[in-house]
């Protein structure tokens, strides 16, 4: 099933999501909502192909509901459970916006995310900005695994049990090359015109679709009637 | 056709906060349609007349500027880089620092877009673009998925797509293997074919030397010396020597297989090396690797006996498992089975690490601590400054001692990195690239490096594009093919 939805409703359900996480759910209506708008995000990973971080995410989301509500409920006191109920409370708390976060990362190109932003007539700084955090995400991981290779070399993964070291021996040579980079990049992207002062043009074609209202309707609705039962009633 | 586009008069410049200027009084005028070569040294001032005519100096890279720069009519100075991006292009030396979009034909498209160009018009050039550098496959694909040679052809493609006049190419082909560059070959030429004006810093020479009409060579930021095409291609093999260049013709002969070697005399010995990267779905045993189909191995070594006390050039194409095979060997990845042995005793997971020891290819990655000394003592399993002012000896940096790693040159860190190695006890050393965009002089330091490591009774794999240092330094050559030993042979 195709099933591409606009940046700009990416963008919306990441908000509305992060919004309903923060507030409890307390009734089993709202707990149903807080499920619904977790299972969405899954159902268009899946649409859009990513099947195993879509299968890792609702591993880890149902185990945690399973153990928040049907183990937890009926024990009693003793670290494990304490541990677990943090653990897994904290899961079920803020994973609908983890999940809604990464799908719009996985799925959305440079391209569509800063024609979007210039729909919404955000300032070309700030969208420039977030497009290349979004760029550099998979870089940071490239060098991040360079460098752990090269501490296991060096038999320093513990920093010799020194938690300081630990963190230092990381993030040192981290920064210097993601400065670098960064750099490269800047003057890779400005030698190809970025940062002009003619309106930058797009090839890709944002148009909201039905699909999209629907969504935007569907989650809206979900974020109104949490605010009603919980503040309102 | 005889007009310049390009015209450097009398300019000096130096890096802000630099002491020594890095162009000193260089005039150059580049006529239109013309293909230009610049060569020398590694910090000759290259790169800097590169930055001139793209207007990266003076707008991004400050310092004093004395002197003139027009291109196609325009002051640098006072053109804005935007307004240069239609009329310069540039492709620059690193693949994984050059790319703004996450997937290729964002990437393509991205620099139309930013000169505002209509998407009819947009469309249109991706389509010419595509049809003529034969981009199908690697249209719709991830960046980050592509090997370094498929990066460069993007890259190409994408400073293309904006139809400059000029094309510069700053040592566009240093992480590229021999197919790659004879693509990236084909691109000059088609641009060359087109009347465009081509100026190329490069170390490497042979794959763009047949299609130069000049020659522009570099020293101490001045120009050296300036032949045509015809005089440089026939200055001869001694002369290019002496000049510090690295060869202009590429003979294969000098990399050819001569005999398959059978190695019984002592070898460390590589046995049941296997990975795969799509590991098969399991419940509560993981399958065994030796049950796997030949094609899901991404590496598949029954056994490799490689000469102990040797230098070992690996060799194959980009993306054919080279990397692969040395973090397999280091013991760097995980579920990779298999053991090393060396002088009779068995290393087995990851002991692997403590006899093994990779230089990488970003050498940056491997230095920690914040002095060179502390960097080779972190390594010791315990301090011993004597031995650690021993090694830093015989690599000739000791005088480094108190520096910052990280304010050395890119060899002196190359050698920091290999003193951390020495200092670890690990007895086979790997090499990942070490020679990728270096210059004749350097290439040439590295090699003897290599050589005094071996001839102290380090077994040496080093994997390379280069065939100049397998010419000159390595005993024999691997070749790996898709997660497999093809061959081994004495060169």
């Amino acid at each position: 099933m195709e099933m591409k939805l606009d940046p700009r409703t990416k963008l919306f359900m990441v908000l509305i999501v992060s919004t309903i996480v923060m507030m409890s759910a307390t009734t089993p209506l709202l707990w149903a909502v807080r499920i619904l708008i977790t299972l969405i995000p899954l159902v268009l990973l899946v649409a859009e192909k990513k099947y195993s971080s879509a299968l890792k995410f609702f591993l880890l989301y149902v185990t945690a509901l399973v153990v928040n509500f049907v183990v937890l409920v009926n024990s009693d006191g003793g670290i494990v459970v304490s541990l677990l109920t943090g653990y897994c409370g904290i899961v079920v708390q803020f994973m609908p916006s983890v999940i809604t976060a990464w799908y719009f990362i996985r799925t959305t190109k440079t391209d569509e995310f800063i024609s979007a932003m210039q729909k919404m007539h955000v300032p070309d700084g700030l969208t420039i900005s977030l497009a290349v955090v979004m760029r550099f995400f998979p870089t940071i991981a490239e060098e991040y695994r360079h460098i752990n290779d090269a501490m296991k070399m060096r038999g320093i993964v513990l920093g010799g049990g020194n938690v300081v070291k630990m963190v230092e021996f990381r993030m040192i040579p981290l920064l210097f090359s993601c400065v670098n980079i960064g750099d490269e990049l800047s003057a890779a992207a400005v030698t190809r015109g970025l940062g002009g002062t003619v309106k930058r043009s797009s090839v890709v074609d944002l148009r909201l679709t039905v699909k999209d209202i629907f969504m935007m309707a569907l989650f809206l609705s979900a974020a109104i009637l949490f605010i009603a039962v919980k503040y309102i009633r | 056709m005889n007009e310049d586009i390009i015209n450097i008069d009398h300019v000096s410049f130096c890096y802000k906060g630099a002491s020594k200027g890095l162009l000193n009084d260089v005039s150059l005028k580049i006529r239109k349609g013309e293909t230009v070569l610049l060569c020398g040294a590694s910090g000759s001032g290259k790169t800097t007349i590169i930055r001139l005519v793209n207007g990266l100096i003076p707008h991004y890279y400050s310092g004093d500027l004395q002197g003139d720069v027009t291109v196609a009519g325009r002051d640098i100075r006072n053109t804005e880089l935007y307004d240069l991006a239609g009329v310069v292009g540039t492709v620059f030396q690193n693949p994984r620092s050059q790319f703004f979009s996450i997937d290729t034909d964002g990437e393509i498209v991205f620099g139309p877009e930013n000169i505002g160009l209509p998407p009819e018009e947009i469309k249109k050039r991706f389509a010419d673009v595509k049809d003529e550098m034969q981009l199908q496959e690697l249209l719709g694909r991830s960046i980050f998925g592509l090997s370094g040679g498929e990066k460069q052809r993007i890259a190409c493609a994408s400073v293309s797509a904006l139809l400059p006049e000029v094309m510069l190419l700053d040592e566009p082909s240093s992480n590229l293997d021999i197919k790659a560059m004879n693509d990236l070959s084909n691109a000059v030429a088609r641009w060359k074919g087109q009347g465009k004006t081509v100026i190329i810093s490069e170390h490497r020479l042979w794959y763009v030397a047949p299609l130069v009409d000049r020659v522009i060579y570099m020293e101490n930021g001045r120009i050296a010396h300036e032949w045509t095409g015809e005089e440089f291609r026939s200055l001869g093999k001694q002369k290019i020597k002496e000049l510090k260049l690295r060869p202009v013709e590429f003979d294969p002969n000098e990399t050819a297989d001569t005999a398959d070697a059978s190695v019984s005399e002592d070898a460390v010995v590589i046995r049941d090396m296997y990975f795969s990267y799509n590991e098969k779905p399991h419940v509560i045993r993981r399958r065994k690797f030796s049950d796997y189909d030949e094609k899901d191995l991404d590496l598949n070594i029954p056994e490799l006996r490689l000469p102990k006390g040797k230098v070992i050039a690996v060799v194959g194409h980009n993306g054919t498992g080279k990397s692969t095979f040395f973090r397999g060997v280091c013991g760097l990845l995980k579920r990779c089975t298999g053991t090393i042995t060396a002088d009779g005793k068995v290393y087995k997971g990851k002991e692997r690490l403590r006899l093994c020891y990779m230089v990488m290819q970003d050498v940056n990655h491997q230095l920690f601590t914040d002095s060179v000394e502390n960097e080779v003592l972190l390594s010791m399993e315990e301090e011993d400054k004597g031995r650690c002012e021993e090694i830093l000896d015989s690599l000739g940096i000791l005088e480094f001692k108190d520096k910052h790693p990280m304010a050395l040159s890119g060899g002196q860190k190359q050698r920091v990195a290999v003193a951390s190695a020495i200092a670890s006890g690990a007895k086979l050393l790997l090499f990942d690239e070490p020679t990728s965009g270096l210059d004749y002089s350097h290439m040439e330091k590295v090699g003897s490096l290599l050589r005094k490591l071996a001839d102290s009774g380090h077994t040496i794999l080093v994997s390379t594009h280069d065939p100049e240092l397998i010419a000159e330094s390595c005993d024999y050559i691997l070749k790996i093919e898709d997660g497999k030993v093809e061959s081994l042979t004495r060169k």
